[in-house]
């Protein structure tokens, strides 16, 4: 077990080693990706351009200033913005994970909620207009690009609507600290909690049907049965909690990779200020600090949560544990 | 003396309306000579824009948003009449109390500070900052040290060895009689407005010589950063140490606080606005939005002029384009009134056809490039393209059937330029296509002569307004740098006779500046004869104001200034 | 097996064929797909009778005429200030601006139907081209097992790991500023190979890990230990009994991966970084068309439309495949 454990480790910090050493490497090899002329300002002099430069070590050997950029990211964390000179960019990247944990959280409340519901449902009303009406609505969420039904969102409640009474209580798009205002929080993100949930909705409703039907086959629900339990009992008291481990275990990784900057496109065409945005914003200005950061920052989260649930399952299933 | 004329000058610009159209009459800045700050000073003022505006160190910072914050927190010794009127209006004097008196040719500048001026911590300004401050543009790197300060004597030492700059003999301060005199390698009509820009702003003479990224140093102007974290927002407020001493250099502020927050998609930032959780924002209002604007929100909107061109760069050095028939076909061939509507309709934007943009000091009508025109027969104004001639010329050039890429940002307006432009090459014949990068990338990639761009579309605001700005930045010999990212003159043109006007017009103008804008304008005819570039348009700036807004809050060099907002 | 009614014995094969066939939704859905797809591949033969304007050329400051009216495509607005032109609305003509103009004047209709072509033809190259790639990957991890499978492994959370569209744009950018070069070969930068190989590459390791899962059950089941055991050359083993074993599971990877690949390759487009204009794909229609939902939603909604209809149809169909194959739902990540 430990043993395994210090292997997952040893191979974790491999991967997040090779992540930075291909980012490092992209932004190198693209043409116009030069820091130097950015930082200098338009119009500046060879003779500047040359100081700036050097001041930076852009003129030092790319190995030296992968070492200088990973010491100054993880050991002094005084990296700064090439774009936003002061701003150092471990301190940015804090301040933005609150707003996405804010839209991950209440987005996967409501896309766990549903989920259990549909699938519930679907499961116990199995074959019925009811199981193909709720799976086809499932299919529909994850058949909708999310900046889509993002974007078509902001147009009913931000434009079409928001003077009638349905959407005058919408505020404008961005976020609003909880610290602010709780129901001012509240109300900014309900939306975009709504439109980050409906492919997850989809995705997990189905996962816990299938898990649901499969398992009903199974002799510790048929003994259940058979001691006259009512239906709906056994479906909720002993099939949920068995479907529950796949269930929990691609909860996981999917709110790993969201918190790491995967929800990019809802926060985008939210203007959220999350970490998502950050590292696309980070991108389009070819900011290598903050693209760093921020990459190294969700490979952290994926990677760890890869890492567990597959320790997990380590733990628990010894035939896996074979297979090794 | 001077007092009478900036008085009589309000009188008569409040008169007239100057250049901001705006559908209602404002009664706050009814004419009376000197602003009223009484009635509707106060209150928080909320600005927003999409991304942060960079660093807030006033001598680095070269983006525009950030330069309209730094207009209300730091003066230098001139500055840009923060008022509307005429867009060829030159510097006036701020930390400086009068005109700096010009001797030796426009070699020598003699300003004369003014007296008790303070800095945010209660520091009294003295010609020691003057000086500690034009050092400093050349220690913290900033990018005009180069271009606009380097014939400072001693300044060329300074660009090469920073940290040993001390500009001696270049700026000789006598702290008594409060005089500083600058001496120049050689004359410079321009210095005054050079001055008056951004990077020449005085801070204290103990401000580090490192780039103050977030933290903003102390200045002298009537609000304070008191925080600033581009992620999220800034904040500014009053300096309590500032006395309004003139005006128009400098006026007092209306609101208490200003609040500036970053990160909102334009089209939400014009909705914000309308439903008043914004009072006002950084980018330009979306096209899509401007129909509404205009039905709904006419009295909020401010269609402001200034100094701005579009154009395409033609790479004069790599085929085809290397050809001067080439060139001048394309010149034929586009269509203005196309770039009109992409820029949104003729309210807001008009064709442009020369180099120097409309307003500008040495502008004359001449457009070469329109039916029925030719490079020695200029028509007033551009009318609709000749494809006849340009058919004729690209015959003539034998270049049809070549490959043309157009190298444009991404972003929607201009991608939708290059579109029309790759229309328009290929029915020239050529086999063209686009090719689109975000704007970070594309500016140093398409002025880096080992990418062989051949078509590089691009705009340009001015510094300052002058011809200079436009010509001989963009176009003269000596800002072709090859191989190197900071090349402005992305054609890599080379004309020296136009060369040698643009230095005659420099000379002249130091004693007769109509006969310099004179010879500005035969620069521009000269430059647009040999068909370097393709201008295309030339937009008015269209912002949206909260309703809660009052008074004219623009001006032509900043287009908007903060501390001009009155709010109710 | 035999059946029931005595007949001779119908192979897994023609079995799953069957249970497709009598899947009505599925049928239907690929019916509603071939549509689709007819509808767009065709585009260039009638797209011109719809249009009379060429799609990619901007078509500003021209006019038409419409109920015997000549007007503006773009229209001005005649607001006191005169701000603003608004691209012609939905003229409900079939030929002639049916659905309305973009803000360059074009035809929203006809750049419907090629940007369909283009969208089509990207994620179904992306999903073939993902799958071989995957299949390679995950047959060697599988079947090696050991060092190789560790590193593979690794290599592909490395991929993984890195949020999907940010390992995307990152690629994107680098290939839009200067192309592609891969040994010898030398992809342009508006090629709509870029896309393709991007998502392709993306969707890798989705693909690869349940190929490499069933490679490894394959690997120890009993069939293939007995004919190790007789000595049987490996190569001949992984061609002969894991490769036909692995096809069905390959086989329904197929259209969950396309309509994967057109979700991707939507939202790629919409962050500018998918096929490059004036080429057109749903993505890059709504994204034009982002500029334009305040006054003309239509040009937005109806390449989302579009996306959702084919992307719903594939997912669909994909269900009825897996169903008739009999393979337990695999769960799939988003991005």
């Amino acid at each position: 077990m430990l043993m395994s454990l210090g292997r997952r480790l040893g191979q974790t910090v491999f991967v997040l080693f090779g992540i930075s050493v291909l980012i490092f490497a992209v932004f190198f090899a693209t043409p116009g990706a030069d820091p130097t002329s950015r930082i200098a300002g338009k119009n500046a002099s060879p003779e500047t351009m040359e100081r700036v430069r050097h001041e930076y070590g852009f003129d030092r050997p790319l190995p030296m200033q992968y070492a200088t950029m990973m010491k100054k990211l993880f050991i002094t964390r005084d990296l700064a913005s090439y774009t936003n000179r002061g701003q150092l960019v471990v301190p940015e990247i804090i301040q933005a994970a609150p707003i996405t944990l804010s839209l991950v959280s209440g987005a996967a409340l409501i896309w766990v909620a549903a989920s259990v519901l549909t699938g519930t449902l679907a499961a116990g009303f199995r074959g019925t207009w009811l199981d193909r009406g709720l799976m086809m609505a499932g299919l529909l969420g994850i058949s909708i690009p999310v900046f889509w039904l993002g974007q078509v969102a902001n147009l009913i409640t931000q434009a079409r609507w928001h003077d009638t009474w349905m959407f005058s209580w919408v505020p404008g798009p961005g976020y609003i600290p909880f610290t602010e205002s709780p129901s001012g929080w509240f109300r900014a993100l309900i939306i975009p909690w709504m439109v980050l949930a409906v492919m997850f909705i989809g995705i997990y409703g189905r996962v816990l049907r299938s898990d649901l039907v499969a398992v009903s086959g199974e002799d510790f629900m048929r003994t259940a049965r058979a001691k006259g339990l009512s239906p709906s009992r056994v479906m909720i008291r002993h099939g949920l909690r068995t479907s529950m481990i796949t269930f929990v275990s691609l909860f996981g990784l999917d709110f790993a990779q969201l918190l790491g900057g995967g929800a990019l496109l809802t926060e985008v065409v939210f203007g959220l200020q999350g970490v998502g945005r950050l590292t696309y914003q980070a991108l389009s200005g070819l900011d290598l600090p903050l693209i760093m950061a921020s990459v190294m920052y969700s490979a952290v989260f994926v990677v760890l949560a890869n890492a567990v649930v597959d320790l997990v399952y380590v733990a628990l299933d010894p035939r896996v544990r074979d297979g090794r | 003396m001077l007092r009478c004329f900036v008085v009589s000058f309000l009188i008569v610009f409040f008169m007239t309306g100057g250049a901001v159209h705006s559908a209602d009459a404002d009664p706050a800045s009814t004419p009376n000579g000197t602003f009223r700050p009484a009635e509707h000073a106060g209150g928080t003022l909320k600005l927003t824009a999409q991304s942060a505006p960079g660093s807030a160190d006033p001598q680095v910072n070269y983006l525009a948003p950030m330069l309209q914050v730094e207009a209300v927190v730091y003066d230098g010794l001139m500055t840009f009449a923060k008022a509307p009127g005429p867009l060829r209006r030159h510097a006036v004097p701020d930390l400086a109390d009068g005109q700096p008196e010009q001797l030796d040719d426009g070699r020598t500048w003699r300003f004369h500070l003014r007296k008790n001026i303070y800095f945010s911590t209660g520091k009294l300004l003295t010609t020691d900052d003057v000086v500690a401050s034009m050092q400093r543009i050349f220690k913290v790197n900033s990018p005009t040290a180069g271009p606009y300060f380097s014939h400072i004597i001693g300044g060329s030492l300074c660009l090469h060895q920073p940290k040993r700059c001390t500009l001696d003999g270049g700026v000789v301060a006598d702290k008594e009689t409060g005089t500083i005199v600058f001496h120049l390698t050689h004359s410079d009509p321009e210095f005054p407005d050079r001055l008056a820009f951004g990077h020449a702003v005085i801070l204290p003479e103990n401000t580090s010589v490192n780039d103050t990224g977030n933290n903003a140093p102390p200045g002298t102007g009537p609000y304070r950063i008191t925080s600033y974290n581009p992620n999220s927002e800034m904040r500014l407020e009053r300096n309590t140490w500032f006395r309004q001493w003139d005006a128009l250099a400098q006026p007092a502020g209306y609101p208490d606080h200003i609040i500036y927050r970053f990160g909102f998609e334009p089209e939400s930032e014009v909705t914000a606005i309308e439903n008043g959780q914004f009072d006002w924002m950084a980018e330009n209002v979306p096209l899509d939005r401007l129909s509404e604007l205009g039905q709904h929100f006419t009295s909020r909107v401010r269609l402001v002029d200034f100094l701005n061109l579009y154009y395409a760069a033609l790479n004069v050095n790599t085929p085809p384009f290397d050809n001067l028939k080439a060139r001048q076909a394309f010149n034929y061939a586009v269509s203005r009134r196309a770039m009109v509507i992409h820029n949104g309709g003729p309210a807001v934007a008009i064709p442009a056809c020369q180099m120097i943009p409309q307003g500008a000091p040495g502008f004359e009508p001449a457009c070469m490039w329109t039916k029925g025109a030719s490079p020695s027969d200029p028509a007033p104004e551009w009318e609709k393209p000749d494809m006849e001639q340009a058919r004729k010329l690209i015959t003539e050039s034998g270049t049809a059937g070549q490959k043309v890429i157009i190298v444009s940002p991404q972003t929607p307006g201009y991608l939708a330029m290059a579109n029309e432009l790759r229309s328009t090459l290929a029915r020239l014949g050529y086999i063209a296509s686009v090719r689109s990068m975000v704007q970070a990338v594309q500016f140093p990639y398409v002025q880096n002569s080992d990418n062989r761009v051949q078509v590089a579309l691009t705009g340009w605001n001015a510094d300052y307004p002058a011809a200079s700005s436009y010509l001989e930045t963009l176009l003269s010999c000596k800002t072709f740098h090859p191989h190197s990212d900071n090349s402005l003159n992305m054609s890599g043109y080379c004309d020296q006779g136009a060369d040698l006007l643009m230095a005659q017009a420099r000379a002249v103008a130091v004693k007769d500046q109509e006969a310099g804008d004179h010879l500005w304008a035969a620069a521009d005819r000269e430059l647009m004869a040999g068909a370097p570039t393709v201008p295309l348009a030339q937009v008015r700036w269209v912002t949206l104001l909260s309703s809660r807004v009052q008074g004219e809050v623009t001006a032509p060099i900043y287009q908007i200034i903060f501390s001009r907002f009155q709010l109710q | 097996m035999i059946s029931s009614s005595g007949q001779t014995t119908a192979g897994p094969w023609v079995q799953a064929t069957r249970a497709l066939i009598s899947n009505r939704s599925a049928m239907s859905c690929l019916g509603v797909l071939l549509l689709v797809i007819l509808l767009c591949v065709f585009a260039p033969f009638y797209a011109h009778h719809i249009a009379r304007t060429d799609p990619f050329i901007s078509n500003v400051a021209g006019t038409l005429t419409v109920n015997g009216q000549e007007t503006d495509i773009m229209q001005p607005n005649d607001n006191p200030l005169h701000l603003g032109l608004s691209p012609i609305g939905p003229t409900w003509h079939p030929r002639s601006y049916l659905l309305g103009a973009d803000s360059q004047g074009r035809d929203l209709a006809s750049r419907l139907l090629y940007g369909g072509r283009n969208s089509l033809l990207i994620s179904f190259s992306a999903a073939l081209l993902c799958i071989i790639m995957a299949s390679a990957v995950g047959i060697s991890a599988g079947f090696s097992g050991g060092v190789i499978d560790i590193i593979l492994s690794r290599l592909m959370d490395i991929m993984w790991a890195v949020p999907v569209y940010l390992f995307a744009i990152s690629l994107s950018i680098v290939t839009i500023t200067q192309g592609l070069h891969i040994g010898p070969i030398t992809i342009s930068s508006n090629s709509l190979l870029v896309p393709i190989f991007i998502i392709a590459l993306v969707y890798v390791p989705y693909a690869a890990r349940p190929i490499r899962g069933r490679v490894m059950t394959l690997r120890n089941a009993e069939f293939v230990l007995a004919a190790r055991s007789l000595g049987v050359p490996e190569y001949r083993i992984l061609l002969r009994d894991i490769l036909p074993n692995i096809l069905p599971s390959v086989i329904v990877l197929a259209p969950l991966l396309t309509a994967l690949a057109l979700l991707a390759e939507s939202s790629l487009s919409f962050l500018s970084l998918g096929v490059q204009a004036p080429a057109a794909s749903w993505g890059t229609i709504i994204q034009d068309g982002e500029g334009l939902i305040y006054t003309r939603p239509m040009v937005a909604i109806a390449p989302g439309l579009a996306i959702i209809i084919t992307v719903m149809a594939l997912n669909i169909f994909g269900d009825g495949l897996r169903d008739a194959l009999d393979i337990r739902e695999t769960s799939r990540r988003n991005g």
